[in-house]
């Protein structure tokens, strides 16, 4: 499979600049560029500034430091927290797996649900009944993950007792991970089908009117056919690219929910970290999350070229 | 087949109803912002006893601080709704210029505009966000200009696409070629004839950066001298609203981000499908 | 034998700028094994009338009339029964091949669709029934072509892969609907061709729907020609090209590269605001009192049906 080699000088440059923004901000912002980068909770209390600024090379000039930082990257060293009393990179990989379990599922959920209802809808969208859905969806759509947990949260494990209040796994046994993740998942498959939803529904309604869409209807297809066997296909090309292009959106929004449901993912070492400073953890965060957002959208680039014959045909 | 009719009036009349439900719940809000110092019944910063029960003298109870919710709720319209509108205005004019410019000229400076906006779609906004609020104290005028400066690259795509549509047409190469200047035809030829898309974008974009502020204002990153609906959230969670159960305290301001929102979508998305449905017309 | 007999056909559209009346009164039939060509410039209603047979209008559209199909009258019948009744008994042409086919599939697999949905039929028999179709209609490697998209194809195969996709099943009408719009005159005469070899293999009737006087003399027994939605002259093309009757005829006539091209004058009619009478009144060289006031009757002159009061 060939892949575009301007998409990959892109996501190079893409990675290049985030990597080096990382880098300027703590440098630029105001206040002491020590506490910037190792954060509050440990400035305050050991060693000399100094000595710190020595064994963090940060008395070398910006070329040196910012050279030092990509050696850094290439050995995916991200720096080492002391909140969390153990390198950054270490924890956010043992925290991610559990961020992907919810992650995971609910993507691929959400776009069953939210690829079929929208393409339903969007072929007969002057129905009164669809119109009705897309308001429901449009409302769910509306709503903040961390929101919509607060309200499911207070209704199903507060009022009815049916799921723990707490997302974390307890004996680990896959029987309990599944009643912690439910509500999680739920929710989350909730927020994504509404979205899916919604770009579905246009990308159809855009779609069936274009000549072959009618061109299949003269070829004898029933409705029902013009939509699975020609609209839908063409009409998912933008979900995919959305997908992609959203996925720092859609990880943030999985993020609140675990907030909310006190998770052991990357929401809330996130949290954590903010709560205490903790800005290795952050920068460390922010970067394998750029790093997902690259990695997720040169697999739909792939994905689009077994699709679309159109593309890999222009390389 | 005069069922068909109906069935294209029943739409129009629907259609109507749905932007116009959308346009009147937005306005209602805009009137609560505007006008919050007049109809809110106390100072949001007043204290009185902390965590009182909905009672006559405070409808929405009171919270930890012995604010009156309802006050607070008022003065958070006016909050939520600046953040997202002079985000969305940072946003939608930084997408304009940079979707004109690269769908008018095309070329070198098109390749250049888009590398450039597709590198930004990829920056994780919310997180970049949290890290740049954070190590900057909370400060309200900030997250506005964030979230202005990381919302515009979508704006920037349609209106470079719906540019590179009418540049190509009669009347523009007419214009061009009776030689009027690039800036006559893109302020007076171009930008009056892309409207249609431009307007319910920006609805949408405040519709976001709302959604947003109330994400990052949630985690406690909000500016703590203006209390927007997603700060209210982030104290009721934090001070015990959800465990002991103070629906007053923490169901509104979600309920006030969820109907702006919602109301912004609609309009937006309403005005996106009209242009779709006129499109498939012709 | 008539195969098709469309009688008294009305459509009209609601549009936001108003109800646009694109087919008025408009009767004629269709014989078995006969090209008929519908001339008229664009906007006239001809196109309007070959998506009205087909049953493939927008929703806004309001038809009056009948329609009859081997009896049946296909605006009476079932959507389950017009879903069979396209591509296996009428299949349609568009203007624009390329925009036909769905780019994202091979254009085999668009050829051998009609035979999976309207047939029990195996993978092999499909793909045998394709390549030999494919071969008819001048592609020299079928096999090889079978695995190509559209967007490989020029406008041109694109066009013969159509013509291949109308001829899977062997339908008793064709429908062409602009078929020569917008091409050079090379592709016009390779799709005479064409035209001509799926007349030699189907036997099938064909409505040709088309803007182009010359293309309608080359392939047409019969020639309509219709005027802001109004049929104005229905004769033998051999007549029409000898002895135009209608006043808006021999101006076509006149456009003619051979008649020393001279296009009509006038602008054709806006389709809202419409003139009262014979449409065509306003740039008749030959217009009477009555003519503003009432829509001629059609008169039969020897063979040939026109609608106008010269022929009272």
């Amino acid at each position: 499979m060939k892949i575009h080699s301007k998409k990959i000088a892109r996501y190079s440059i893409a990675l290049f600049v985030i990597f080096s923004l990382n880098f300027i901000i703590p440098r630029l912002m105001p206040g002491d560029p020590i506490t910037n980068l190792l954060g509050e909770d440990y400035v305050m209390t050991e060693e000399s500034l100094q000595e710190l600024r020595e064994k963090m090379g940060l008395d070398e000039s910006l070329p040196i430091q910012y050279l030092n930082y990509w050696n850094g990257v290439f050995r995916f060293d991200f720096g080492y927290s002391y909140h969390f009393k153990g390198p950054v990179s270490s924890i956010i990989l043992s925290r991610m797996k559990w961020t992907l379990m919810l992650l995971i599922p609910s993507i691929l959920f959400s776009a069953i649900l939210g690829s079929l209802m929208g393409s339903l809808s969007g072929q007969k969208s002057s129905s009164n009944s669809f119109k009705a859905l897309t308001l429901i969806e449009l409302a769910f759509y509306s709503t903040p993950t961390f929101f919509l947990s607060l309200i499911f949260l207070y209704i199903f494990s507060f009022k009815l007792g049916l799921f723990p209040i707490k997302g974390f796994y307890y004996s680990g046994g896959i029987f309990d991970i599944l009643h912690h993740f439910f509500l999680p998942i739920s929710i989350m498959t909730i927020f994504l089908t509404s979205r899916n939803y919604m770009i579905m529904r246009g990308s159809v309604i855009q779609e069936k009117s274009k000549l072959y869409v009618v061109y299949a209807k003269a070829k004898g297809l029933s409705d029902r056919q013009v939509l699975f066997k020609h609209i839908f296909k063409n009409a998912s090309l933008p979900l995919l690219t959305l997908l992609a292009l959203d996925f720092g959106f859609i990880l943030s929004g999985a993020l609140f929910i675990e907030i909310i449901f006190s998770m052991n993912g990357m929401g809330n070492l996130i949290y954590e970290a903010l709560l205490s400073r903790d800005y290795p953890v952050l920068y460390g965060s922010f970067m394998i999350i750029s790093i997902m957002a690259v990695l997720a959208n040169a697999f739909v680039d792939f994905l689009y070229g077994i699709i679309d014959p159109r593309i890999s045909d222009s390389i | 087949m005069t069922h068909h009719i109906e069935e294209l009036k029943k739409l129009a009349i629907s259609k109507l109803n749905l932007n116009s439900i959308g346009i009147i719940i937005f306005l209602l809000f805009l009137l609560i912002a505007i006008a919050a110092g007049i109809i809110s019944p106390y100072n949001p910063w007043q204290r009185f006893e902390p965590y009182t029960r909905p009672n006559s003298s405070h409808f929405l109870g009171t919270n930890d601080m012995g604010n009156d919710i309802l006050s607070e709720l008022l003065f958070g319209a006016r909050v939520s709704l600046i953040v997202g509108f002079g985000a969305s205005i940072i946003a939608t004019i930084l997408g304009v210029t940079v979707g004109i410019v690269s769908g008018y000229y095309r070329g070198m400076m098109d390749e250049i505009l888009m590398a450039i906006t597709d590198i930004y779609l990829m920056i994780p906004r919310i997180p970049l966000i949290i890290i740049l609020a954070a190590l900057m104290r909370p400060n309200f005028w900030l997250i506005m200009l964030l979230i202005g400066f990381l919302w515009w690259p979508t704006t920037a795509r349609v209106v470079r696409s719906s540019t590179m549509q009418i540049r190509d047409t009669s009347f523009i190469l007419s214009a061009k070629s009776l030689g009027f200047s690039d800036k006559h035809i893109i302020l007076s030829e171009i930008l009056p004839n892309i409207n249609h898309v431009i307007i319910p974008k920006f609805m949408l974009t405040i519709a976001s950066a709302m959604f947003s502020e109330a994400s990052i204002s949630f985690l406690g990153l909000g500016d703590p001298t203006m209390k927007s609906w997603g700060m209210m959230l982030n104290f009721a969670f934090m001070k015990g609203g959800l465990i002991n159960e103070m629906w007053w305290w923490y169901l509104p301001p979600g309920l006030c981000i969820v109907a702006v929102v919602f109301s912004l979508m609609l309009i937006g998305f309403s005005l996106e499908e009209k242009e779709n449905i006129m499109l498939g017309l012709e | 034998m008539e195969i098709l007999e469309i009688q008294d056909l009305n459509v009209k559209f609601t549009t936001p700028i108003g109800e646009v009346y694109a087919v008025n009164n408009a009767s004629f039939t269709l014989n078995t094994n006969e090209t008929l060509a519908l001339v008229g410039e664009t906007g006239c209603g001809k196109s309007v009338i070959a998506n009205t047979i087909m049953r493939l209008l927008p929703q806004n559209a309001e038809i009056s009339g009948n329609i009859f199909y081997k009896g049946n009258n296909l605006l009476k019948i079932s959507d389950r029964e017009m879903e069979k009744t396209r591509q296996q008994e009428i299949a349609i042409i568009f203007q624009n091949p390329t925009l036909s086919l769905n780019p994202l599939y091979k254009i085999g697999d668009q050829i051998s669709e009609p035979l999976f949905v309207h047939k029990k039929i195996s993978k092999k028999e499909a793909f045998n029934k394709t390549t030999k179709l494919l071969k008819t209609m001048g592609f020299q490697n079928p096999s090889k072509s079978y695995e190509m998209y559209p967007h490989q194809l020029s406008g041109g195969m694109n066009q013969r892969v159509i013509l291949s996709i109308s001829l899977t099943l062997n339908p008793s009408i064709i429908i062409a609907d602009e078929p020569t719009k917008g091409l050079d005159n090379e592709l016009v005469k390779d799709i005479v061709e064409e035209f001509k070899t799926v007349n030699k293999i189907n036997n099938s009737s064909l409505l040709l729907i088309t803007h182009d006087l010359s293309l309608a003399r080359e392939l047409s027994d019969r020639i309509i020609i219709m005027y802001s939605g109004d049929i104005v002259e229905i004769t033998k093309t051999e007549s029409f090209f000898k002895n135009p009757l209608h006043p808006y005829s021999k101006i076509l006539l006149n456009s003619l590269p051979e008649r020393g091209f001279n296009p009509p004058k006038g602008n054709s009619p806006s389709m809202v605001n419409i003139p009262k009478g014979c449409k065509f009144h306003p740039r008749c060289p030959h217009k009477k009192k009555i003519c503003s006031e009432k829509i001629p009757p059609i008169y039969s002159i020897d063979g040939g049906n026109v609608r106008c009061y010269l022929f009272q």
